[in-house]
């Protein structure tokens, strides 16, 4: 592990020293001028000193003293840095999320740090290049999965930016997060729009969008639109990138898949976080997620039945429409049951395990393997 | 030349990787965690640590308790991709980490501890995994 940050901090009740005025000028007299410097005592802990560690300074580094106090609840209602001294007579801002439990999750400020280290541009990290002619209808299914992609990431931007002005200063570190997160979205965006347009297709046809409307519309707070966003949706845009990455043409898309792919997991990294503290901290929130989940199921398989996003993913696994009714949808199932799988073992590691037979139709096919009970 | 698995194999490894400034940047970097790998009886332990990777070192089958999570394959599977990323200079599609992990009813990247944030650690820092591991097409290696 890097080394951790030292800090050494001055008693909380000296305040930092404070210089003499120097002589007033001339000049600055005709200015009547006279500098108090009193500014210069408003300090809540001074002379605190910490060092970067192998990985630099890092954000989580800076929680040393009252700057890592992160309250249970945050009653500030400015936007007076965590640690600072409050004016007094400030206007509230407003914000609706101020319980810790409503945004918090421990791995932020690592996680916020992760995304700046490993970010990557779609413009000029992408080998472009690399991308040939593809047959008629594998480009026009990659292109109708790219549409779809590339409104989920609209959903991810709309969703994270919607709420983030709603949450307190004083947790930054999950708002920087999802600052870089919004941002990953916007990237996902770009590239998936990218790859749409630079083989000789274009855009397809817009999803049902089921998912992005309860998403959106989602109203109960962040807490439930990390279930919906990055739990329901987020394990499924996952297990799509893993696929596609497999199933890629060139060294474009395996690049643009495999570095979504790192992206996503940050986003449901934060969300797994947040929901084992949320439960943990809120009385009756194991029980609302679990209420929220089942409500999100019956959202995402509105979208299931929707044939395009299948029939397009089974046309790019098969290699093409001749092989997509067999070895495509073979994969399509495989695909699926990874998801499910994924999303169960979610589930069950935040303490509200799902009973696969009870899962709303289609996703109850996909709970078990194909031989199942055969 | 160096023998596949040994941690003198993994040294030489990590000395490309840790070289190489292109594995770094573009989705690559920061990396902090603990991998094991499973190879038929033979466990390695490999640390990453902020942008290189700090350490290579031989366990036993106890050490995969306390790994973020671990990479479990057969000698010969192993040897496979190894032998790919050398012929390739990377490793092809059908020997990505993720394809390896898809194509395993199991999965290739288990953990023990029951922390699924820990464990998917393997899609977070797949891409610097797969770095690593390409990092292989420049050492001079034998098998075991």
């Amino acid at each position: 592990m890097a080394d951790k940050a030292a800090a050494k901090p001055s008693p909380p009740d000296r305040p930092a020293p404070k210089p003499v005025p120097a002589k007033s000028t001339q000049s600055d007299e005709k200015r009547n001028f006279e500098p108090k410097y009193n500014w210069m005592d408003k300090t809540r802990q001074w002379g605190v000193r910490v060092k970067p560690g192998k990985a630099g300074l890092k954000l989580g580094d800076l929680n040393v003293g009252i700057y890592g106090e992160t309250p249970t609840q945050w009653t500030d209602q400015s936007r007076n840095p965590r640690g600072a001294v409050p004016r007094r007579g400030m206007p509230p801002v407003g914000y609706a999320i101020r319980d810790k439990a409503g945004l918090w999750a421990d791995c932020a400020a690592d996680l916020y740090e992760e995304a700046i280290q490993r970010r990557w541009a779609p413009a000029t990290d992408v080998p472009w290049d690399t991308i040939e002619p593809l047959p008629d209808d594998i480009e026009h299914a990659l292109c109708q999965v790219c549409t779809e992609l590339v409104s989920y990431a609209n959903v991810d931007i709309e969703t994270i930016t919607g709420w983030q002005h709603q949450m307190s200063y004083g947790y930054h570190e999950v708002k920087q997060f999802l600052a870089t997160a919004s941002f990953d979205a916007a990237r996902h965006y770009e590239c998936f729009r990218k790859r749409a347009l630079a083989n000789g297709g274009g855009l397809g046809l817009e999803g049902p969008g089921m998912v992005n409307r309860m998403i959106l519309e989602s109203r109960g707070g962040w807490t439930e639109a990390v279930v919906y966003l990055l739990v329901l949706r987020g394990a499924f845009t996952l297990t799509l990138y893993r696929y596609l990455g497999r199933y890629a043409h060139n060294d474009a898309e395996r690049f643009i898949f495999a570095h979504a792919l790192a992206d996503k997991a940050r986003h449901v990294t934060y969300a797994l976080d947040h929901l084992k503290y949320a439960v943990a901290h809120a009385d009756d929130q194991l029980q609302v997620v679990r209420t929220l989940i089942a409500i999100g199921e019956g959202g995402l398989t509105r979208d299931l039945r929707d044939p395009v996003l299948r029939e397009a993913l089974a046309v790019i696994f098969g290699g093409g429409v001749a092989k997509a009714a067999h070895r495509g949808m073979a994969v399509y199932g495989e695909m699926m049951r990874d998801y499910v799988a994924t999303y169960l073992g979610y589930c069950e590691w935040l303490g509200m395990p799902r009973d696969p037979a009870r899962l709303p139709p289609p996703l109850n096919e996909f709970a078990n393997p194909p031989d199942a009970g055969a | 030349m160096a023998v596949f698995p040994s941690v003198d194999w993994f040294d030489e490894v990590r000395n490309v990787f840790n070289a190489d400034d292109r594995y770094r940047g573009a989705g690559g970097g920061y990396c902090n965690c603990v991998a094991g790998l499973k190879i038929a009886d033979h466990v390695f332990v490999l640390t990453f640590d902020g942008v290189e990777c700090s350490a290579a070192a031989e366990g036993d089958d106890g050490t995969l308790d306390d790994v973020d999570f671990y990479l479990d394959m057969s000698a010969a599977d192993w040897r496979d991709m190894v032998g790919n990323i050398a012929a390739n200079g990377a490793a092809d599609l059908h020997h990505t980490l993720n394809t390896l992990d898809l194509d395993r009813a199991d999965g290739l990247a288990m953990s023990r501890h029951g922390d699924q944030v820990r464990e998917d650690l393997f899609f977070r820092y797949n891409q610097t995994l797969q770095f690593f591991f390409d990092a292989s097409a420049l050492v001079e290696t034998a098998f075991a």
